[in-house]
Formats: structure tokens, C-alpha cells, sequence
């Protein structure tokens, strides 16, 4: 079956759902059906194309939306220690939002910055070569 | 094209996938995500087979020429083993599938799952719907509701959330099945391998009345679940158990037996008279059967422009059970109130039907035909002996065209012989409509009535409907059966079905309407009583209040 | 770096004046092939895609670099776009494809601005009217797999499906469509233009070194004096192949010569040449948890033994790290590491358990000393 044909806005949904992510920091359902209205594709497609992604978010997320490496090149560069150091200054753990909806923390999956292992991002930007140090010093800009 | 297998050189069908060849030549290979007319799922991996030194998901495989297959190497033993011992890490407890063909247990044996070598690590919440329960604690993520109900019925109730061992089944936003579009088919439940979704069962209740002296309990019985239920006590599929079914029903306790074809027949009075109305107005064309909650539902959620075009008429068990408490109350004396409506239906979707509030209903409880083998096997009654009986005469003589209503076509058909003969008053010469017989999933035709050609199309299947509804304006009349081959393939129907046990059922069902006398609802004795002594003519002012009703929508979403 | 070289669009030139048929004839020619890990000749796939009928053709540039360990997609992105989009459009010209992806994974969003910029500066430049548009993923990895991909652009759940149909054939949309490397294709300008063209490879090396970063290097060098260049920390334990090449250990191994053939004997895979290295200071069993950590974290969920089996693995893995897992335990787990990689739907189920079995292989001793 050519999916174009019976869902000509197919190619549009995943940009959409990035959009939406970006604006709003996560995809509700009220968003969801708009966007379902708008492709025609059927709402329960999208909710499971959504939550297939690890960076779109049904619940919402916090202004700063860190996403750190746990992938082997950063583990071999002491990534748990930095990990560590983030969990004690936020007080949150992977997958978690703090109270002030200011930070959410993330494990995951290689960025491809190994190069500059312990890396990790924070809304899409990249911070290499973290050290404690580092991390408090980041944290600290973001707070302020 | 030839293969060998296990050491046996086999001619095959090479645009057959490896699975079925299998199958068919009589190998047994444990599977539980592949279903024929869905995609491929390639899911389970409990089909693995050893090809030239590899392991290989046969389902997925299409033969090559030459091609050497063992079923049941070491290798393959072992694999299929820790795959099933995956499977089932979550649920072993729960073995409570109503899949003869894919007996859970019998898997779980076969393989010689024997301790669990994983602990239990997911929780779920259970989906404890009006018709339609899933508890995907028991869910093995096979994809075939998902496929189903996407795929044959174009509803998208549900589909896999999240990824990797979080992925699992639901509808959008984790809501209950109940608070989403769900036309609640119950096709899902006959794609489910392992019972993790199963109608919400109302046997208990049933029981309880029955027990109950005050009250007087009548059941009713739909068109195609003589065709069916035999096969869930052995019998092969086809078998007409009309009679058995009345006499274990009766020996179960109900007071009086029913026809739900009764019903039938008094749908087809008024839904002809209002075709005939519209002929005669000259529309809205087409007119849209209703005799289908799972097609109702459907086009409340889908369609609200074409909700003008339905027939106003309650569906024929809903009709029975109106008559049920207002004139067999008055014939037998009894006070409504006290009495007790049993339907017993093909289907799920007749579940929520029965809690709509716009139908006053006058049914009590519907329970599926499965649920109705449970019932008479409670009653410890030896059905394939018993002796046949007959159904009570007030409300259980009817004819031919109210017969043929499990089967898709079934209703048109019988709506055309009803309204050619109010028109003409003659009987159409020939009384089989075979342009809209047998399985395929469009069918359609056209009739002179009076001079004027009505066009007729009829579906079944919601994906079919679909299609036949981009043409619409094409045609008079439409029905549509949400499930595939209509009632005969219903989601309470016994499991499991393919093409050909549904073909089988409706044969029978065909044979059934072929050997009566009255063929046409006009000529049933007991439908001219019941105008004559209660409502008048068809669409009158009594009809309307007790036979009709009307349509809402509802959020697509 | 040869990777680097500009060739500002007088090879789509050169390619235009050629034609087509002669364009594929000069990729197969040259023996390039596919950069992703699969190594599968590009000429040949041009070919199959060229010679299928369609109204509508395409070419996805797979810049869905999510192997761990593997930053050069990333790195000529950031450095040589130009000509990589040369490339994207010497492989529509060849298949005659209107429309281009380039599926650009969401940890490269940052550099999303400036290849929407050079894009649009090199297609004005070559006054053409390719339709180029840049596909943001949303964070998977089983998405790099080619009908994965496909799937993600088509607004489903990023799953790998059935081949066949090969995308050759009938791809997005279900029409044929090319998925192309982002260093499959920057290599296509230069060895167009260049007659001095070598097929060189890049090469990702990082973990416990002094200078991780991408080199280019011929194939066929040893192991050694590639680990060399990155200057290792300390005494050289293992080097992993990404996640899902395996592992072999330094000291037996490093005379290797680096062909795909050669680490495929040793039940590797050489994939997009990316090494890991790893030093005497680790744990094989800690980075073999953390490795599984990641196929558990990004399994797609399609079939069981990786949607259940990586989840177990983990938790047996964990178990044995910690001290708490017995000698059945440790048995399960080869059986199940086994039934992973033979009866996995996708090759990234089927790959997820090398790095496991290739360790189990050199390194089990350190596995058993943690048993109960």
C-alpha cells in the first residue's frame, strides 16, 4: 500500500511532532488531535509514533532539557561520575523533571561527540569534556 | 517449485510463505503472531526453522527453489524454547486463551517451558471495557489486534506504544478503550492468540436471574449462532444446531426461548416500508442499514455527514427485545418489569449496544456465543444428545429472510425481497440475490422496483465500508456488517475462524433459509399478529416510539 | 584528508556530460562501497534503483549516525557539506530522483541551521531545482537500519520492516529509492573528479586515549599502528568495534590487517571503523553492562528475543557485576545471548549481542570471577 496515497501528509508528521516539542516542551493531546486533524492520520498512529522517540515527550519537560552520554566512549571517560554530579545538583534522576519545571535529566544514547567524552547536551547544544567542575559551572549559568 | 523438508521433497506454491506450506503439509510449528489476512508481523519468532545452518522465522520466508528446511533441530528446539520462555516469563500463570489453535498451555508444554527462568517485571492496568476488556498483563506484543484493527477494520483503536520492553498495546493517551473510537467488533478479540483481550463476560449475571424465582427470564438467540455454535462443543463447523440450542436453552432455565430472526423479519418490515418511503420522497440516498452496532459506532465516530442516511430502525434484537416487554408482556400477562431479556449474539459491539440510553432498551444482558457454550456447559448439559426442540410460537416463528441476516448480504437481500413484494405484490422471481452472496468484501447489484432501478451495495469488513462509502452516492442502498462474512465471523463468534469455517457457516446458513416455507417477512404469521394487535402499519406512530431510533456524534478521537 | 577536498560542483558537472550510465559504470568501477556498515558495492545499488521503473525515485543521505563510538558522519558535516551535497545530488542526477532526504539524527540538531544554509548556497549555485530537505529525526537508533529509516519518514514508529521488498525497489513511498552514507556520498564528487581518488576509510577512535578523534586511513592497515595514532592511556585491553562490532583483545590481535574479511573470522564486524578502545583499568563485565544497557535502552520492541531478551541480559549482567548471580545464571545467559543474535527480526537485534559473545569468547574469565 503506497502510504502517500492514503496519508498524503504522512512525511509532515514527524517534523510536526518536533515542532511541537520545541514549542512546548512536550506533545499533549491537545496538540495530538490538532495534528491528527491536520495529517488525517489516525491519533492512535501518532501517539505511537510519539512515544517510539526518546526525544519527544508526552509529559513536559523542563525549560533545560539535558541529555547526557552514557554510551561507552563516555563511560570509559568517567561519564557516571559527571551523571553523579548532575543527579546530586538537580536532585532528580534519569527521566525525571525537577519541581521549578527548570531541568530534565536524561541518560541516554550516544550524541557523537566522543571525541569530547563526557559529553552532553543541553536543549541540542553540546558540552564536551565535562568534568565536575564543569557541570556545576553550567548548571550554576543555567539557574541564573 | 520443489523443497525439501526434513529430509522429504514437498511441491510448493512458491508465493506462499514458508509458515503456511508448512501448515498445510501438515508440520506442526508453534506460532502466535501470524494471521492470514493481516501483514506479516514477524513478531513472536516461535516459527524459527533451520535453512542451510540458519535459523530462519519461517513466517517470513518465501521458498526458494531447492531450498532444505529442518522443522525440529536442536538448534531450532532451543531457540523456539527461550523464545517462548520470554513469551511467557510475564503470564505463565494466566493460560486463558479461547484459541483452540493456539492453545497457550499447549505451547508452553510442547517447548518444555518447564520453570521460569525470568522474574516478572511489567504491571499493567487492566482496560475492563463495556464490551471489549484487555488486560496486557497477558499481551505477548504479536501485533495481530493492532494489524486487525487497522488493517480489516481501517479503526485505529489501538497501536503499540512506546519502544523496546516498554512497547505495549493501547489506545492513544493510555485511555480505556470505552473513551476512545472504538467500534467494539471484537475482532481483536479473535485476532488475540492468548486471551489477553476477551469480551466482557455477563455470564455471572445470567446465572444469578436465572436463579432468581421472581423473575422471568426469556432468552433470544441471533441468526448466526446456529450456524456456530456446535463448533464449541466438537461439532464441524456448518453445522445448523437449531433445535439443540433451543433445548439446551431451555434446560439452562430460560422461561421462554426466542427468535432473534423474529426480530429480523420486523426490521425488514420497517426498513422496507421506509426504502419505499424514500423511493417514493426520493431520499437521502443511500439508505444505510443499522442492523450492525459495531457499523453504527462506526459512523457516529467517522462519518456525521452520513448519518442522515441510516435507517432509522433498531437493530433486530433490540426490536425483540421492545416486543418482548410491551406485547408478549400483554399476551402473557406478566408485568414487564419482571421480566428478564437474555440476547445471545454473535457479537461484542451488542454489549455496548444494549447500554445505549437513547434505546430504552428492553435488553437485559447479552452474552456472546461463547459465553453461551459456557452457559449450557455449567449446566453440565450433553448438547451434541440432546433432542432437538422448538422455539416458543409467540415470539419464535419467522421466515427465510430473517434467516439469512448472519451473513453479509443477508439483510439486503431480505429487505429487497420484503419491499418488491409491498411494492408489487408479487414475489420477486427469483427469491436469491446471488450478486451480493458469498465472501468478498464488496458486493453489489440492482433491482427494478416499479419501474425505478434501485442500486445496492453491501460490505463487509470496516475497511470495505471504507472504500464503498467513497462511492456512496452511487447507489440506493448500503449495508455494511463491520465483521468479515458478516455476523458469521462476529468477535463473540467461536475461535478460531478463517475464510473457510466462515464459508462453512455460511452455507449453513444459506441452506437453512433455502428449506423453509416462508421466505419473506410479509408472510410471517406472527409479524402480521404483532401489526395487527399492536402497532398498526410499518413507520407508524407506534413503531416509531418502540422500533426506531436515532444517532449521535461522537468525537472521532 | 582526501575526505576534505572541495570539488565545487565541477563533478556534478563532470557528471552531467557523462550521463547516467556512465556515472554508475565509473562508481562501481571504482570499487566504492557502502560507509554505514553494511559494505554493500554503491554502484551496484544505484544500478538497481536506475533500472526499476517508477514515476517518482529517491535518495535518502542516512546522516542517522547512532553507532556509539562513531562521530565521522558528524565530522563532514561540520567540515565538508558542500561537498556532500554535490554527492546527494550526483546520485539523484544517476537515478534520476527528484526529491533527496537527508535524515539528519536529533543529537546533530545543532548543526541543522548551517547545512540548511550551505544547501540552499549550493543548489542557487548550481541553479538546479532538486528538492532537498533536511529530515530531523527525534532520537533512535534502530532508525540508521535502511527500512527503519524509511519507516521514520513515513510518520510511523521507526521499526525495521520485511526484505524483501529492498528499498531498491520499492523504498519510501514505496517507490525505489537509494539510502546512501553521509561518507558514501562525499566520497562520490571526489573520486568523480579526481583521478587520484584511494579508497579510504574514516575512522572513529575513542575511549581510553589522549587523542580520540576521526582519522582516514587506507583499508587493510594493522591494528596497531591505527591505536597508535589515537595514543591509548595506558596498556591496550580490548578495542570495541562500536556496540555492535564485538570486541577482540589488543595484544593477540593488534598484527591484524583491518579488512572486514579478517575481523568477520573472529565473529566481529569491522562496520563503520569505529574502535573503542579500552585499557587495562576496566572492567570487560562493566562495559558489557553498560553495552547492554544500550540495546535494552533502544530496542525497537518489534520482535521477542530483543524486545524481552536485551531487558534479561541487562539484568543478568547487573546481577553478575554485582556479585549475585549464580553459574546457572551465567548459563542463561549464553543461551539467551545466542538466541538473540540467531533469531532477531533486524541485523541490530541480531548484532546486539556480539559485543557480548565476542567478550564471553576472549574475556569469560572475568565474568566467572564474579560468580557467586
Amino acid at each position: 500500500m503506497n502510504l502517500k496515497e492514503v496519508y498524503p501528509d504522512c512525511d509532515k508528521l514527524l517534523p510536526r511532532l518536533i515542532a511541537e516539542q520545541k514549542k512546548n516542551g512536550f506533545i499533549s493531546e491537545q496538540a495530538m488531535k490538532k495534528i491528527s486533524d491536520e495529517t488525517k492520520i489516525p491519533i492512535s498512529r501518532i501517539y505511537a509514533a510519539t512515544t517510539f522517540y526518546a526525544n519527544l515527550f508526552v509529559r513536559k519537560q523542563g525549560n533545560y532539557l539535558i541529555e547526557i552520554c552514557n554510551s561507552p566512549s563516555c563511560y570509559l571517560n568517567n561519564s557516571l561520575d559527571v551523571i553523579k554530579e548532575l543527579e546530586k545538583l538537580l536532585k532528580i534522576k534519569s527521566g525525571e523533571t525537577t519541581k521549578d519545571n527548570k531541568f530534565s535529566l536524561h541518560i541516554g544514547s550516544c550524541i557523537g561527540c566522543c571525541d569530547k567524552a563526557p559529553a552532553m547536551m543541553i536543549n541540542k547544544k553540546v558540552y564536551g569534556n565535562l568534568t565536575k567542575e564543569k557541570i556545576k559551572e553550567i548548571i550554576q549559568k543555567c539557574k541564573s | 517449485m520443489k523443497i525439501n523438508i526434513d529430509g522429504k521433497d514437498f511441491e510448493v506454491d512458491p508465493k506462499k510463505r514458508l509458515l503456511q506450506i508448512l501448515k498445510e503439509k501438515g508440520f506442526e510449528i508453534p506460532s502466535l503472531c501470524y494471521q492470514e489476512g493481516i501483514s506479516i508481523q514477524s513478531r513472536c519468532r516461535l516459527c524459527i526453522v533451520e535453512i542451510e545452518g540458519k535459523l530462519k522465522a519461517s513466517c517470513e520466508i518465501l521458498p526458494k527453489e531447492g531450498m532444505k528446511i529442518i522443522t525440529n533441530s536442536d538448534k531450532v528446539q532451543t531457540a523456539r524454547r527461550v523464545n517462548a520462555e520470554l513469551l511467557f516469563a510475564e503470564q505463565s500463570k494466566f493460560c486463558s486463551t479461547e484459541h483452540k489453535e493456539h492453545d497457550l498451555c499447549k505451547i508452553i508444554s510442547e517447548l518444555g517451558v518447564r520453570d521460569r527462568k525470568f522474574d516478572t517485571k511489567k504491571k499493567y492496568k487492566v482496560d475492563l471495557g463495556a464490551a471489549v476488556v484487555r488486560d496486557d498483563n497477558k499481551c505477548v506484543n504479536c501485533g495481530r489486534c493492532v494489524a486487525t484493527c487497522a488493517e480489516i477494520q481501517a479503526t485505529y483503536a489501538i497501536d503499540f506504544a512506546f519502544r523496546g520492553n516498554k512497547e505495549h498495546v493501547t489506545p492513544y493517551f493510555e485511555h480505556d478503550l470505552n473513551d476512545v473510537a472504538c467500534t467494539k467488533c471484537g475482532q481483536c478479540i479473535a485476532a488475540c492468540p492468548v486471551g489477553a483481550i476477551s469480551e466482557r463476560e455477563h455470564l455471572q449475571e445470567v446465572l444469578q436471574v436465572l436463579k432468581d424465582k421472581k423473575k422471568h427470564v426469556v432468552v433470544q438467540t441471533a441468526p448466526s449462532i446456529r450456524a456456530s455454535l456446535g463448533e464449541e462443543f466438537g461439532m464441524p463447523p456448518g453445522s445448523l444446531v437449531t433445535g439443540k440450542m433451543v433445548a439446551a436453552l431451555r434446560k439452562c432455565g430460560f422461561d421462554k426461548v426466542f427468535d432473534t430472526d423474529l426480530g429480523a423479519d420486523m426490521t425488514i418490515m420497517e426498513e422496507s416500508a421506509e426504502l419505499l418511503k424514500r423511493i417514493e420522497k426520493g431520499g437521502p440516498f443511500p439508505m444505510i442499514t443499522t442492523c450492525c452496532p459495531a457499523w453504527i459506532l462506526f459512523m457516529e465516530f467517522f462519518y456525521h455527514d452520513l448519518l442522515k442516511n441510516m435507517s432509522s430502525c433498531k437493530s433486530p434484537h433490540e426490536m425483540l427485545g421492545m416486543l418482548t416487554k410491551t406485547y408478549y408482556a400483554k399476551k402473557a400477562k406478566i408485568n414487564p418489569k419482571n421480566i428478564i431479556m437474555v440476547s445471545i449474539m454473535p457479537c461484542t459491539a451488542k454489549k455496548f449496544e444494549s447500554t445505549r440510553p437513547e434505546l430504552k432498551s428492553g435488553v437485559d444482558y447479552v452474552l456472546t456465543t461463547r459465553e453461551a457454550a459456557k452457559l449450557i456447559e455449567h449446566f453440565k448439559i450433553d448438547f451434541k444428545k440432546i433432542a432437538d426442540e422448538e422455539f416458543d410460537p409467540t415470539l419464535g416463528v419467522s421466515t427465510g429472510a430473517g434467516a439469512i441476516f448472519g451473513a453479509s448480504g443477508g439483510v439486503m437481500e431480505a429487505a429487497l425481497r420484503n419491499a418488491y413484494e409491498t411494492a408489487t405484490g408479487k414475489r420477486v422471481s427469483k427469491l436469491e440475490f446471488d450478486q451480493i452472496r458469498g465472501m468478498d468484501g464488496i458486493k453489489h447489484g440492482s433491482i427494478i422496483i416499479k419501474g425505478k432501478e434501485i442500486k445496492f451495495a453491501v460490505a463487509n469488513g470496516l475497511w470495505n465500508a471504507r472504500k464503498l462509502l467513497e462511492k456512496a452516492k452511487d447507489y440506493h442502498f448500503i449495508e455494511v456488517m463491520a465483521c468479515p462474512g458478516g455476523c458469521i465471523g462476529g468477535g463473540g463468534q467461536p475461535l478460531p475462524v478463517n475464510k473457510d469455517i466462515l464459508q462453512k457457516r455460511m452455507n449453513a446458513i444459506y441452506q437453512q433459509d433455502a428449506k423453509m416455507k416462508l421466505r419473506v417477512p410479509l408472510e410471517n404469521p406472527v409479524v402480521q399478529q404483532i401489526y395487527k394487535e399492536l402497532l398498526g402499519n410499518p413507520l407508524s406512530k407506534k413503531s416509531e416510539e418502540l422500533l426506531h431510533t436515532k444517532y449521535t456524534k461522537r468525537s472521532k478521537f | 584528508m582526501q575526505i576534505l577536498k572541495k570539488t565545487n560542483l565541477k563533478a556534478l558537472e563532470k557528471a552531467k556530460k557523462l550521463g547516467s550510465e556512465k556515472i554508475i559504470a565509473l562508481v562501481s568501477k571504482k570499487g566504492l562501497t557502502g560507509r554505514a556498515g553494511g559494505g554493500f558495492p554503491t554502484g551496484k545499488k544505484w544500478q538497481m534503483v536506475k533500472e526499476t521503473p517508477a514515476n517518482e525515485k529517491y535518495v535518502i543521505c542516512n546522516a542517522d549516525e547512532g553507532e556509539p563510538g562513531t562521530f565521522k558522519d558528524r565530522f563532514i558535516l561540520e567540515n565538508n557539506p558542500e561537498t556532500l551535497i554535490e554527492g546527494i545530488m550526483i546520485a539523484c542526477f544517476a537515478v534520476n530522483a527528484k526529491k533527496a532526504y537527508i535524515y539528519l539524527r536529533s543529537e546533530y540538531t545543532s548543526l541543522k541551521p548551517k547545512l540548511q544554509k550551505t544547501i540552499n548556497e549550493v543548489l542557487k549555485k548550481a541553479k538546479s531545482k532538486l528538492n532537498m530537505e533536511i529530515f530531523s529525526g527525534a532520537g533512535s537508533y534502530v532508525v540508521g537500519e535502511e527500512t527503519a529509516i524509511i519507516a521514520s519518514i513515513e510518520g510511523k514508529r521507526g521499526q525495521p520492516n520485511l526484505r524483501p521488498p529492498y528499498p531498491t525497489t520499492q523504498g519510501l513511498f514505496n517507490k525505489p529509492t537509494v539510502i546512501n552514507n553521509v561518507e558514501t556520498l562525499t566520497n562520490i564528487p571526489q573520486l568523480v573528479l579526481f583521478d587520484d581518488w584511494k579508497d579510504l576509510k574514516l575512522h572513529s577512535l575513542s575511549g581510553c586515549v589522549n587523542k580520540p578523534g576521526v582519522y582516514e586511513l587506507p583499508i587493510g592497515i594493522k591494528l596497531k599502528d591505527i591505536i597508535k595514532l589515537a595514543e591509548p592511556k595506558n596498556k591496550v585491553k580490548a578495542i570495541y568495534f562500536g556496540c555492535f562490532g564485538g570486541c577482540l583483545p589488543y595484544e593477540q590481535f593488534k598484527e591484524m590487517e583491518m579488512k572486514q574479511e579478517n575481523i568477520c573470522k573472529q565473529n566481529c564486524a569491522l562496520g563503520s571503523s569505529t574502535m573503542i578502545i579500552v585499557d587495562e583499568t576496566k572492567s570487560i563485565v562493566d562495559i558489557a553492562t553498560n553495552i547492554a544497557k544500550f540495546y535494552e535502552f533502544e530496542s525497537c520492541g518489534r520482535c521477542t528475543p530483543c524486545r524481552e531478551g536485551t531487558m534479561r541480559i541487562l539484568h543478568f549482567l547487573e546481577e553478575i557485576s554485582l556479585g549475585k548471580a549464580t553459574k546457572e545464571d551465567f548459563e542463561t545467559l549464553q543461551e539467551l545471548a545466542w538466541v538473540i543474535k540467531e533469531t532477531s527480526f533486524c541485523g541490530l537485534g541480531q548484532s546486539s549481542m556480539n559485543h557480548l559473545l565476542s567478550a564471553l569468547q576472549y574475556f569469560k574469565k572475568e565474568f566467572e570471577a564474579k560468580l557467586k
